[in-house]
């Protein structure tokens, strides 16, 4: 693979490229699923290619072949050089400037006790099947288990001489327990909605999550949310559990701050930002507990590598510090335009797509105390756990999450159950009103497989760690 | 069976699987793509992308135990490396009760959906209907992408199916916009040559202009007109949720425990026509089960959802042929051929009937709230407008909508007697094309929550 992204390198320069990079990938993913007790879904997929990007003048060419062979390395890259003069064609005679980078002879591997590919499939169906029992209750109609491994090889190669190679690897799992009576459907899912949790790492990380201890209590609570009475509409304190703080981490702070989507390049699909380069150092974001860092350093985030897509180092940086936006995930040519240093945030999916900008590791970095401590401060209001909906504007400011539970909080104690949540805000505000961050004993790693960007799509695998916070005059309510 | 080079190559390459595995029963789906996108930004561009991939699912079935691989190592030994896992998978399963049994043979329907010229299309085409769509639009940044596409299906099993499918795609996108104001448009067809990118880019600029100065609006239920674009993917978004089989055996679709009953107004009528040559046809599904015109709604009454052979065993319905490819079948069947029954109104007509109301031309990031009850949220975007007096007026800031899909179309007011094939695919992971025929609707129900951004970057 190494000298296959060499070989694509070298074929690129020859064909015209002023700069070019490789990336030859493999790729398996296999996942297991059970539902109701029975084996659901066995996959096991492998894809394996070489993508090759060249700037030819003032325009980028990106293409692929699954080939990985010496002939497949020279055609994408012939492909590539050919398409960047095309789009070129009529673009003004401007330049591309990347910010410079020491190019590395080096090589990463995740740290892994027992990579989980090779963990045989009986028993990761024993395991989901075990799992699976443990959500049986008289009102849950749909028991659900699943686990997923990943490993991927990335070779790099770039016409500046950097020789990267990592091997990735993955894995993750969770339950969901649907309920259902007289025609009302709720359902409850650890350790969170989007297919569960995945990270880095080996297969010690599906044991740790105890997906058998959790079903029971799963199960409950879904069955109890056939009974609860829907949260009432009211802008009041809210604390929001650690798994949802994530998805709003990602969804308005993480998204927004891609420097691709501040200078217009993401417009056409998953939107701009309200965030203008010339914000970093100025604008107040949220509170002054607010702390936002990325970290692609992080143990068994999911955005955790040795370098990007582009050949930089993983650097821990900051992103909101006091409330205060102090700086913008990157590539090296966005980096350039708005002199915002070193980069390290540009990632694809596997080898048939052309990298961009993404999220790593993107945390809210912890505060103080526990969630009782949060709780006991709240005279009247409501603790959301779980998301169960999402949606958000083309620049990140109007957001609709809708939870999976809710309850009442009175004098500082939890009450009541409440179903059909939804709470609403606009990002600044809603970041302004924070006013409690959970302490590190609370704080977790959360990782998300379905981070959807780009034209022609790609999916990003990006972990968030996160406590529990509280905003105050959030608008809560049900759909109506 | 298609004569075009590449559905025999994905045929001759099923066929090649088939004896690598040497199984008494197995069953192999070939998809091949060759694709180009090239995506533009601030009237450059600036992401092309060109992919060349084949990828080969294996699924072996021994005593009653299932097992099923993927693999785009296409020479003997990444087939042979890929039965091997399949037996592996298979080894490892318990026996699989709700397994069908493959698919018998069946003579699939003659399609079209596969255009010489759009195959033939290389990068530098590609990159000028970019161009073209860019220096139409010289007065406004444009923002979107042209793109085309060759791909073909082949299935192929020990019960002696062997069918092959090739089909092209092209689609333009565009969005012009500037700091404060932006517009929408779009065009897809499997004929590139019906595309007009600069007419698609004059739509976006003409769009555009009228959004400046964007007003706000209190939040309400009102009377609204939605084009084809924004109706297209609410549509998708409940189909999705709401008509597919598994949803309805699980209790989680609106139309669980109403099928017969009238759902929505008596003229909307849906079906989803994976033979429609003004859609994407496909004579077959990815069991290689044949495709059909299939009513879901008939004048407001809920009819049916689609199956596949799994969901049909279950639910003691025939397989309508909707299987997804193997790695997508744990989400059940989905109809992604949806056709909703034009009326007999002009866009201005349907203003006229809304009276007081909203005009929306497009939805950004819709999420579904409540599946069972059919209520959706997400954002109106580039193109939202008031009308007032019967005719479109002022521009109005992104709304954020959560409305009730059911009680959007059953309380209409009018359906346009246009209808449009709208892109649903975002083409992500293989490439299979999606789109949807709707016309405008104006609706009594349409629910907004409140205003977000503006329009513009």
């Amino acid at each position: 693979m190494r000298d296959l992204a060499d070989l694509a390198v070298e074929a690129a320069v020859a064909a015209g490229a002023a700069y070019a990079d490789a990336r030859a990938v493999s790729r398996r993913v296999q996942r297991v699923a059970t539902k109701n007790g029975d084996v659901d879904t066995i996959s096991d997929g492998e894809t394996e290619g070489i993508g090759v990007r060249a700037l030819v003048g003032s325009a980028w060419g990106f293409a692929c072949d699954r080939r990985l062979s010496a002939e497949g390395a020279r055609e994408a890259a012939i492909r590539a050089v050919a398409f960047a003069q095309a789009s070129g064609a009529h673009s003004p005679r401007r330049s591309i400037e990347l910010l410079p980078v020491q190019p590395e002879v080096a090589e990463y591997a995740s740290p892994v006790v027992r990579d989980p590919i090779d963990v045989p499939l009986d028993e990761k169906i024993a395991l989901c099947l075990r799992a699976d029992e443990t959500l049986r209750h008289a009102d849950v109609r749909i028991t659900s288990a699943s686990t997923r491994a990943q490993r991927e090889r990335r070779a790099f190669s770039s016409s500046e001489g950097a020789r990267i190679y990592q091997e990735l690897v993955e894995c993750g799992g969770g339950i969901d327990a649907l309920a259902e009576r007289d025609g009302r459907v709720q359902i409850r899912s650890f350790p969170s909605t989007h297919g569960g949790s995945s990270a880095q790492g080996g297969w010690e990380y599906v044991e740790e999550l105890g997906l058998e201890r959790e079903g029971p209590r799963v199960a409950e609570e879904a069955a109890a949310l056939l009974r609860a009475d829907p949260c009432p509409p009211a802008v009041t304190t809210v604390v929001l559990d650690a798994e949802q703080m994530a998805l709003q981490v990602h969804e308005s702070v993480g998204h927004p701050t891609e420097l691709d989507r501040v200078l217009g390049t993401e417009a056409s699909y998953a939107g701009t930002s309200f965030l203008r380069p010339d914000d970093v150092g100025r604008l107040s974001y949220g509170s002054e507990l607010m702390n936002i860092t990325a970290d692609p350093t992080t143990p068994n985030g999911l955005g955790t590598f040795g370098f990007d897509d582009e050949g930089v180092p993983a650097e821990r940086r900051p992103v909101v510090v006091g409330g205060i936006l102090t700086g913008f995930l990157t590539s090296r040519e966005t980096a350039v335009a708005t002199g915002d240093g070193a980069g390290g945030s540009m990632r694809a999916e596997g080898w048939s797509r052309m990298p961009l900008v993404r999220m790593t590791n993107l945390h809210l970095e912890p505060g103080a105390g526990t969630l009782e401590d949060l709780l006991a401060d709240v005279d009247e209001g409501v603790y959301l756990e779980t998301n169960r909906s999402w949606s958000i504007d083309d620049k990140r400011l109007n957001f609709q999450f809708g939870m999976q539970v809710a309850r009442e909080i009175r004098r500082g104690r939890l009450g009541r159950l409440l179903r059909d949540a939804i709470y609403t805000g606009i990002t600044p505000e809603f970041w302004g009103s924070l006013e409690a961050v959970a302490g590190r004993e609370e704080w977790r790693v959360y990782g998300l497989t379905n981070c959807g960007k780009g034209q022609p799509g790609q999916h990003a695998h990006v972990s968030h760690g996160a406590a529990p916070a509280r905003f105050r005059g959030v608008r809560v309510g049900v759909p109506s | 069976m298609s004569s075009e080079p590449l559905a025999q190559h994905a045929l001759e390459l099923a066929d090649r699987a088939l004896r690598v595995a040497e199984a008494d029963e197995a069953d192999v789906l070939v998809h091949a793509e060759r694709s180009g996108l090239a995506r533009f930004a601030c009237s450059r561009v600036h992401q092309p992308t060109l992919i060349a991939d084949e990828a080969v699912s294996i699924r072996v079935v021994r005593d009653g135990r299932v097992g099923t691989v993927s693999t785009n190592r296409t020479d003997d030994d990444g087939l042979r490396e890929a039965v091997r896992r399949a037996e592996a998978a298979a080894a490892g399963a318990p026996p699989d009760h709700a397994f069908p049994g493959l698919p018998q043979p069946s003579k699939p329907p003659s399609v079209k959906g596969f255009d010489e010229e759009t195959a033939a299309l290389a990068p530098q085409d590609q990159a000028e209907g970019a161009w073209t769509a860019i220096e139409a639009a010289p007065e406004l940044g444009l923002y979107g992408y042209f793109t085309s596409a060759v791909s073909a299906t082949a299935v192929a099993s020990t019960t002696g199916i062997a069918v092959s499918h090739a089909a092209t795609d092209a689609t333009v996108l565009a969005i012009a916009a500037s700091e404060r104001e932006s517009g929408y448009a779009e065009a897809t067809s499997w004929r590139a040559g019906e595309l007009d990118p600069a007419e698609v880019a004059r739509e976006a600029v003409e769009k555009a202009r009228r959004t400046r100065d964007a007003e706000e609006v209190e939040p309400g239920t009102f009377r609204a007109v939605l084009e084809p674009y924004a109706f297209a993917e609410l549509l998708w978004y409940f189909a999705a949720t709401s008509l597919g089989a598994l949803a309805l055996l699980e209790g989680r679709s609106y139309f669980s425990g109403r099928l017969g009953e009238p759902l929505f107004h008596p003229s909307f009528s849906l079906a989803d026509d994976g033979l429609d040559p003004a859609g994407f046809p496909r004579p077959f599904d990815f069991e290689g089960v044949p495709k059909q015109r299939l009513a879901l709604v008939e004048e407001g009454v809920a009819r049916d959802v689609v199956w596949d052979r799994r969901t049909g065993k279950r639910g003691g319905h025939d397989s309508t042929g909707h299987a997804l490819p193997p790695a997508a079948q744990a989400a059940g069947p989905l109809p992604l051929n949806l056709s909703v029954a034009p009326g007999e109104r002009s866009v201005e007509e349907l203003a006229q009937a809304v009276g007081e109301g909203i005009h929306v031309t497009r939805l950004h990031y819709l999420g579904v709230v409540d599946p069972r009850e059919g209520i959706i949220t997400g954002m109106t975007r580039d193109g939202t407008f008031r009308i007032e007096d019967g005719r479109v007026t002022a521009p109005l800031l992104n709304l954020r909508f959560t409305t009730s899909f059911p009680a959007l179309v059953e309380r209409l007011l009018g359906l346009g007697r246009e209808v449009k094939l709208t892109n649903l695919s975002d083409f992500y992971d293989e490439r299979m094309p999606h789109a949807a025929l709707v016309p405008a609707i104006a609706t009594e129900a349409l629910t907004i929550d409140g205003p977000g951004s503006s329009p513009g970057l």
